[in-house]
């Protein structure tokens, strides 16, 4: 049973039929999916959905496709792992780590997204999909549309990492190279999406392939036993997961299927490209577009398509923002890899960085929860952390070279890493 | 000629914020109707959300006219090139 009612300006509240647009004809506001949330009540309950598959499709009522999914059967339903290690590294009480490194099939938070755009695209009749990308997101459309048997063109900035130009190409897509950063790639998308009538998942789909972020709240919620974090930090690049997020939450809070426990949401960015974090210090409600510039190439984003809605929603719920130097970001990176056995990509420890200078600052206090959401995974963009460890010597295959080699690490004083204290 | 429209984000900056050019701009292309759908404006950044209406060639001398004014022009998703 599907519980859609219309695609809804977030503008002026017009509704439209659900079909691919994307803004509004009279303002250009974005439209959203709107449900009938009192329909859901009784229908959608903590039973129903446990009942659900192991998978991001549990939450199928609260998602905008008709029939039955045609794509992601096995994406989403990531761990949430309580970080107890890194918890007592920064001294706090409560910290869980949402582990989207490991979503299937192409180990970042894009997979969610993408499962919900290719079974609308298929319930719409395209036969080609495509997106902009900056790496994860291209993976995920190549991997699925290759699945479901659709052709795919993946369009990137041309000075993309190289590891992920192989976990593109792998899947056969037809990969275009744009000589320009993100936001010029999306900018000819768009019109790629009017001329084509192809399905750009992040274009002409986004009304949908948003709403599959959700999923990643929901999850939080769920593997929390039904309860909320006080306080959740997320990336921002394009602004889909943040809003979406805490939309999730707003549901399962009208559902009665959570209490309402404020949470907060906390925005994340790099120092290279932090146009909304800049925004929220500032207290303005427009940001300025920036040229970015930072190892954090997956939320390389200078002109995010719902930077509006973060600062929105990041002011309402009494949430905040910060943003991390390259530096911090590997340091990061690696605490996580250290305490948690999580390596994740720079988005991660973009994300883990910026937690703990909230915390540090006294905005995240350190007696309350907190979600650490990371969104995608290390082995991906292991150039980055090239230099960052000392060069491991070979020694030959006899017991004294061994015996010797662990003589000199028990006795080094740098062996142990000292701990970070947030 | 069939008249087109086009959806436009245009983003003024760097003191563009401070001038009238959509005004200069119709003064070079009158037959070009622009219709302002949503406008912010603050110190340093103004947005605004335009709906252009005319001929495509006149329609495209227009914004390029904005683009050498220093306004950033942006089509707006599903709707850069419209037939109207």
């Amino acid at each position: 049973m599907s519980f859609i009612k219309a695609l809804r300006c977030k503008e002026c509240g017009a509704d439209y039929p659900i079909e691919p647009r994307t803004v509004c004809d009279h303002d250009f506001g974005p439209v959203e999916v709107a449900y009938d949330y009192e329909a859901m009540r009784g229908k959608v309950t903590r039973d129903s959905i446990a009942a659900g598959p192991r998978s991001l499709w549990r939450y199928k009522d609260l998602l905008p496709i008709n029939g039955e999914p045609r794509a992601g059967l096995r994406s989403g339903y990531t761990p949430l792992i309580p970080a107890k290690k890194l918890a007592a590294e920064l001294g706090v009480k409560e910290l869980y780590i949402k582990d989207d490194s490991v979503n299937y099939p192409t180990f970042s938070y894009k997979d969610r997204v993408v499962a919900v755009a290719i079974t609308k695209a298929i319930e719409f009749g395209f036969d080609t999909v495509g997106c902009a990308s900056t790496g994860n997101l291209a993976h995920s459309v190549a991997a699925h549309a290759a699945a479901a048997g659709l052709q795919a063109f993946v369009m990137i900035p041309h000075d993309l990492e190289e590891g992920k130009m192989v976990g593109m190409s792998v899947f056969g897509p037809r990969v275009v190279k744009i000589k320009g950063n993100y936001d010029d790639v999306n900018r000819l998308c768009s019109q790629i999406a009017d001329k084509y009538k192809w399905a750009i998942v992040n274009v002409n789909l986004r009304p949908f392939y948003t709403e599959g972020a959700k999923t990643h709240g929901f999850e939080i919620a769920e593997q929390m036993g039904w309860q909320l974090p006080r306080h959740t930090v997320l990336p921002v690049a394009g602004g889909t997961i943040l809003p979406k997020v805490w939309k999730a939450y707003q549901e399962f809070i009208t559902l009665g299927l959570v209490k309402d426990n404020a949470p907060r949401m906390h925005a994340a960015q790099a120092a290279g490209c932090n146009p909304i974090v800049k925004a929220l210090e500032e207290g303005t409600d427009l940001f300025r577009p920036q040229k970015p510039n930072t190892i954090a190439k997956s939320i390389a984003i200078g002109n995010p398509a719902d930077g509006y809605y973060v600062l929105k929603v990041v002011r309402e719920s009494g949430g905040s923002g910060a943003s991390s130097t390259d530096p911090e970001i590997l340091d990061a990176i690696k605490l996580l890899a250290r305490t948690e056995g999580i390596f994740t990509e720079p988005a991660g420890g973009t994300t883990l960085a910026c937690a703990i200078k909230l915390i540090q600052s006294g905005r995240i206090p350190r007696d309350e929860s907190i979600c650490v959401c990371i969104t995608g995974n290390g082995l991906k963009t292991t150039e980055v952390m090239q230099g960052q460890f000392a060069a491991t010597p070979a020694i030959n295959a006899k017991m004294n070279e061994f015996d010797d080699l662990v003589r000199q690490i028990t006795e080094s004083a740098n062996a142990k890493p000292a701990p970070v204290k947030a | 000629m069939a008249k087109s429209t086009r959806k436009c984000w245009l983003t003024f900056e760097g003191g563009r914020q401070n001038e009238p050019c959509l005004w200069k701009m119709s003064r070079t292309y009158p037959d070009v109707m622009f219709d302002i759908r949503q406008a912010s404006v603050q110190k340093d950044i103004g947005i605004m959300a335009v709906l252009f209406t005319g001929e495509e060639k006149e329609i495209d001398g227009a914004l390029e006219y904005l683009v050498k004014a220093g306004v950033k022009v942006d089509p707006v998703e599903g709707g850069s090139n419209v037939a109207g």
